[in-house]
């Protein structure tokens, strides 16, 4: 960390900065949408380089992948936002109003950087976790803290998914319902079919190598949210049947993690002290169910997204006074919408 | 300067630029995306405290993964709810063969976009 600054920092350095401007400061919405992937993917190779290789996935498949795809829908999804500028918004144009906001931020800023100096030659957490990762039943240590030695922290974070899932299914308009998906037989469909197998592979891969290495449930679960999300851009979706089980799947993970907490707590170690002798496959095996909920989560939210644009164009999906109302043609669609899959 | 300074300044540029637009942006997209922006400044700081120590602090990795999932969740969330204020129809269920509302108290110079986007159903 003390090497001089290289050609490379100083590329990276420039290009983030350059990018974020862009995408703060451009007019338009999907040009700034853009350049907030773009944004995404150098900082995941920031990480990298900076030696954070799980942070480095998690913001691959996460920041940029997910956040990236559900920016890219809230602006794409409805044409009448797609060119819509911020001077159609109410856009702040007090002069006072920038001069406040350039204070306090770099109020903050100042605060960062003094919290770089102070805490970085002492925080001494991570010799500590080192020391102990040997009782913690896996032996990556961000794994290690992340489910044993720090696990209420996940075990909130976890809530904090499922209530974001539930407020979002609680915001579809009425009636909304998951659109008659067609089956896409063509290059699209193809290619859906040959990758989806792969990803499967790669997220079980992660899953279990998040014990040892690099990886864990967020970035698998990341991963199957991905994976879910291409099944359904070719019209394979949820049956009827399934569809019931999108709530109790949301909530699987938080019920199971709390379920462990209290049969901890009720063997006698307290809550969320796992032991060393069953520590390890127990936390495979949370990891695995919290894979399960996490995908499930972030799909939702993309697809609830997805259905209150289609169900804003009028398009199969939306309730049938919507789109009757707006064209004809809307209400033959509607027919075929109660042929169940 | 070393490679960590560099980045320390970006990581302080990067909050400066979103914090500001945060601030003084009207439209709500562009808020989210500034918070993104500035969740990954004040992420870069926490891994560049951890690459103080050799081997890097995993706590501060722990945290910033955590990070970048609350933020995932939280831009989810923020996203719908900006699809539904920005949505024409405002949630409100109309009865059987009536007309739904139409969304006229939206900021007025825009209802004739929001009537064309309309006419161009399937």
């Amino acid at each position: 960390m003390s090497e001089a600054a290289g050609v490379f920092d100083v590329v990276m350095v420039l290009g983030l900065l350059a990018v974020a401007a862009v995408a703060l400061f451009h007019p338009r919405r999907l040009t700034a949408a853009a350049m907030f992937l773009v944004f995404g993917v150098l900082l995941a190779v920031v990480w990298a380089w900076l030696g954070a290789p799980d942070v480095a996935i998690a913001e691959a498949v996460l920041g940029a992948g997910v956040t990236g795809v559900l920016v890219m829908n809230a602006v794409t999804g409805n044409p009448m936002t797609a060119e819509e500028t911020d001077r159609g918004r109410g856009r702040v144009t007090v002069r006072g109003y920038m001069l406040v906001a350039g204070i306090l931020a770099a109020a903050v800023a100042v605060g960062l950087i003094g919290v770089l100096w102070d805490l970085a030659p002492a925080t001494g957490t991570g010799t500590l976790v080192d020391r102990n990762v040997a009782d913690s039943g896996v032996s990556h240590p961000v794994t290690a803290v992340l489910l044993n030695f720090r696990n209420y922290d996940t075990l909130l974070e976890i809530a904090v998914l499922a209530a974001a899932a539930v407020g979002a299914l609680a915001l579809r308009p009425p009636g909304t319902r998951m659109p008659q998906l067609r089956h896409d037989s063509g290059p699209l469909g193809a290619m859906v079919r040959l990758v989806v197998p792969v990803l499967a592979l790669v997220l079980g891969w992660l899953l279990v190598a998040g014990s040892t290495r690099p990886g864990g449930a967020f970035q698998a679960g990341a991963l199957l949210a991905g994976a879910l999300l291409m099944l359904y851009l070719a019209g394979i979706g949820p049956t009827r049947r399934l569809q019931r089980w999108t709530g109790p799947v949301l909530l699987l993970g938080l019920a199971v993690f709390l379920a462990l907490a209290a049969g901890t707590a009720a063997i006698g170690g307290g809550w969320l002290v796992l032991d060393a002798d069953w520590a390890g496959p127990v936390i495979v095996a949370l990891e695995a169910v919290l894979m399960i909920s996490i995908g499930t989560t972030l799909a939702v939210l993309l697809m609830t997204m997805d259905q209150i644009n289609s169900a804003a164009r009028g398009l199969p999906g939306v309730p049938a006074w919507y789109s009757a109302e707006r064209s004809g043609a809307g209400a033959a669609l509607q027919d075929g919408e109660n042929d169940a899959r | 300067m070393t490679h960590g300074d560099v980045f320390g300044l970006l990581a302080a540029g990067l909050v400066v630029l979103a914090v500001v637009r945060l601030l003084t942006a009207g439209d709500l997209v562009r808020r989210v995306i500034a918070l993104n922006i500035a969740s990954g400044g004040v992420l870069m700081v926490l891994v560049l405290v951890a690459a103080h120590s050799e081997p890097p602090d995993s706590v501060l990795h722990a945290l910033a993964l955590t990070g970048i999932v609350i933020t995932v969740s939280v831009t989810g969330l923020a996203l719908v709810l900006i699809r539904r204020i920005e949505s024409p129809e405002h949630g409100e269920q109309p009865h059987d063969n009536e007309v739904p509302p139409d969304a006229d108290h939206d900021d007025g110079p825009h209802d004739e976009h929001i009537q064309g986007a309309h006419g161009g159903g399937p």
